[in-house]
């Protein structure tokens, strides 16, 4: 059992033509993730890391779809428009890799296909861009995991995304931990923290640093809920936002019952001036939300609370 | 960003949302000069700083005479509040007052959408105002305008206006909204929104914070009736100070052409003496915690991610270094997932070969391309003869935290 990906997972890539879509699309499968292809406008034809590049989403899936049926390939020109009753794309999962600009269009085309899934790992897309496609993939019950999400690891299984370099078969190994961290890199190193203790991870969840969030910590941990292979949880959090206090109402209304522990970065920030923005855009210090208060609330209702992000290995241990 | 009032007031006044008439008076300016056209019956003086709770801390003044206006301003200059630095100060009209009204807009992060907070309660804190005297209407996003929403009773939180929907302030909200939408910004609120003895609405203060994410859409060229030049707005720190030549310079190097290309443009002056190169807005601030607890003194905050070009690690590296006083050098990052360690580390050594400190220096890096890096790092540090230690993953963060504590004299 996995969350978010399966082996069965199918992903293409918008933006695959460009750097970081390209190192992404070859990161995903060098580690046996299956990457069908890749989307950028007017790029059509082209192919990246052996995939075939299609202009738009629409005639991507139709012609992934065709080929299926084992119809001879088809010459498409222009854009297909999708239909108004085409069926969730449970299958499919989007990566985004396009520049802040041109994001909310990208991120957009993906829910207009009822791709399930949209890993955006777009970093400083204007907040209002953000909002505007949490609200459209609301409306069709879409999964946003992002934006500024390097992705997802199951280890063993697949990935989406970039986390783990390529140094990812000795950072990640297959266990019972479930990791949710609001950093990219502290995603990373809480996996190696944990593999280095002969900890495996049961996935790997980089839910993104900006303000508004697709997929929250709660959200998550919902998932690892119901999964059979995640034993106990470790969570990154940060100073700022308000996002560490859905877990506690989570936990309150009995969500989530597994063991839980949780580093919550940030003391420094007590002696900056109120509303200065350090860290990551979610991160501004605000009066109420800032570490200590996060650690008191999550404390009451049962969470380990680490002094260093390095005891929450420690913590979780006894577990496994 | 935050905006000054002054700011903020020239955003709303764009968009049709009227303020008190006024002028802006700089430092060393001759206020009597400034203020020679204005013919006001009574003034009142506001500091111009970054944070609120002003009319608490003595930052705003009310006078009936020019000379108390002259003196007023002296005082006000001579202040910090809060902990802020007094930028400008902002002179008006004194408004007749019959009624402070409050409004804001900001993003609920729990719903993910605006959220549009009134109350008939405003000229204070609005957490002070009683739960059920303020109304919540949450907006979508893609909506143009509010109003449509306002009228939908299953939005609204608390006590309706008694007297109906259709009130003179939904004007000002659906302009506020214009403001919010067109501007874009996290927040914008107006407290207090006052009703004038003769009628009129009028926001009588001004916060606005932009979202520095949108600043591609606020471009020094194209600019005019309907984009704000972001460019222009004077360079502000919430450290209670001018911003250093420093923190300026820093800024610029994530708004050239590469922009989008990785993030180098954390830097925020501390007092301490241990210059700080981190990586990740999480691990960084991780780190800061983890420095202090062994009892060194960060000098700056920095963090770079996204896997930036080499040029913007070098500039970044040689501001960070170019900090008079500094004891030692921490360059902390994680095991990096896709900033590419040769290239960044390439940049950093530019910035060591240029400047070649002497005080100790601790490594802790790990990631694609590290081996090359730090065999790079390695005939650096030889051929400029620097006292540095280098550690891969095999060494937690916070270890060499402690290891730099015991280099440091």
């Amino acid at each position: 059992m996995s969350i978010l990906i399966s082996k069965n997972t199918q992903v293409l890539v918008q933006g695959i033509t460009g750097k970081e879509g390209a190192k992404g699309a070859k990161a995903m499968l060098d580690y046996g993730t299956n990457v069908v292809c890749g989307v950028t406008p007017k790029k059509g034809g082209q192919e990246v890391e052996g995939k075939p590049v299609f202009n738009s989403i629409s005639e991507a899936l139709s012609v992934i779809a065709s080929e299926a049926k084992q119809s001879p390939r088809q010459e498409h020109n222009g854009e297909i428009a999708a239909s108004p009753t085409a069926p969730r794309n449970d299958t499919w999962v989007s990566v985004v890799y396009v520049p802040p600009f041109a994001a909310k269009a990208a991120i957009l085309e993906a829910i207009e296909n009822n791709i399930a899934l949209i890993n955006v790992f777009v970093e400083r897309i204007p907040i209002k861009d953000t909002a505007y496609c949490l609200a459209a993939a609301k409306e069709k019950n879409i999964r946003i995991l992002g934006p500024s999400s390097l992705g997802v690891v199951v280890p063993g299984v697949a990935r989406l995304g970039v986390m783990g370099g390529p140094l990812i078969n000795e950072i990640f190994k297959p266990g019972s931990i479930g990791v949710i961290s609001r950093s990219g890199g502290m995603s990373n190193e809480m996996s190696w923290q944990l593999s280095k203790n002969g900890l495996g991870q049961s996935a790997t969840v980089h839910v993104g640093g900006d303000l508004l969030m697709g997929t929250t910590y709660a959200d998550v941990l919902r998932l690892f809920q119901s999964d059979e292979q995640t034993k106990a949880v470790v969570i990154f959090g940060e100073h700022g936002g308000s996002y560490e206090f859905e877990i506690v109402e989570l936990i309150k209304n009995k969500g989530f019952t597994k063991p839980l522990a949780i580093f919550i970065g940030g003391k420094f920030a007590q002696l900056l001036p109120e509303g200065m923005n350090i860290g990551h855009a979610g991160a501004i210090v605000a009066r109420g939300q800032g570490a200590a208060e996060k650690e008191k609330a999550l404390s009451e209702v049962g969470v380990m609370v680490a002094e260093k992000y390095e005891d929450l290995v420690q913590l979780v241990k006894p577990y496994a | 960003m935050n905006l000054y009032e002054f700011e903020g007031k020239n955003l709303f006044a764009k968009h049709g949302i009227a303020i008190p008439k006024g002028v802006v008076v700089r430092r060393g300016d001759d206020v009597k000069f400034k203020i020679k056209d204005l013919r006001f019956k009574d003034f009142v003086v506001k500091a111009q700083v970054l944070s609120g709770k002003r009319g608490k801390n003595n930052g705003i003044r009310f006078c009936s005479s020019v000379d108390e206006v002259v003196k007023a301003c002296e005082e006000l200059f001579a202040m910090n509040i809060r902990g802020q630095y007094v930028s400008a100060l902002l002179i008006e009209e004194k408004l007749d007052i019959a009624e402070e009204h409050y409004v804001s807009i900001t993003y609920d992060t729990n719903k993910k959408q605006p959220v549009l907070i009134y109350s008939r309660q405003g000229g204070m804190d609005i957490e002070d105002v009683p739960e059920k005297k303020i109304e919540k209407v949450w907006v979508d996003v893609r909506q143009d305008s509010p109003v449509v929403i306002l009228s939908a009773a299953k939005n609204l939180v608390g006590e309706p206006d008694p007297s109906g929907a259709s009130l003179p302030q939904d004007d000002i909200k659906e302009k506020l909204w214009k403001v919010f939408q067109a501007e874009d910004t996290r927040l914008v609120e107006i407290n207090p929104l006052v009703k004038t003895a003769s009628g009129e609405w009028v926001a009588a203060d001004a916060k606005v914070a932009i979202d520095d994410d949108a600043f591609f859409r606020h471009p020094s060229t194209g600019s005019g009736p309907t984009v704000t030049d972001w460019t222009t707005f004077e360079p502000r720190t919430m450290m209670g100070r001018l911003p250093t030549e420093r923190e300026v310079a820093v800024k610029k190097i994530d708004e050239g052409e590469k922009y989008y290309q990785g993030t180098a443009g954390k830097y925020i002056e501390l007092d301490g003496d241990i210059g700080m190169i981190l990586n990740g807005g999480g691990a960084s601030i991780a780190n800061m915690d983890a420095l202090m607890k062994v009892g060194l003194k960060p000098a700056n905050y920095t963090e770079y991610s996204g896997n930036p070009p080499r040029e913007k690690v070098y500039q970044l590296a040689k501001i960070v270094l170019s900090k008079p006083g500094l004891k030692g050098l921490w360059m902390a990052g994680v095991v990096a997932n896709f900033t590419n360690i040769k290239e960044t580390f390439l940049g950093i050594i530019d910035a060591l070969d240029e400047m070649k400190p002497t005080y100790p220096i601790v490594v802790r890096r790990d990631g694609p391309e590290s081996k090359e890096a730090f065999e790079l790092l390695t005939a650096c540090a030889q051929r400029n003869n620097l006292n540095i230690k280098m550690f891969t993953k095999d060494t937690s963060m916070s270890e060499t935290a402690k290891i730099l504590a015991g280099m440091v004299i």
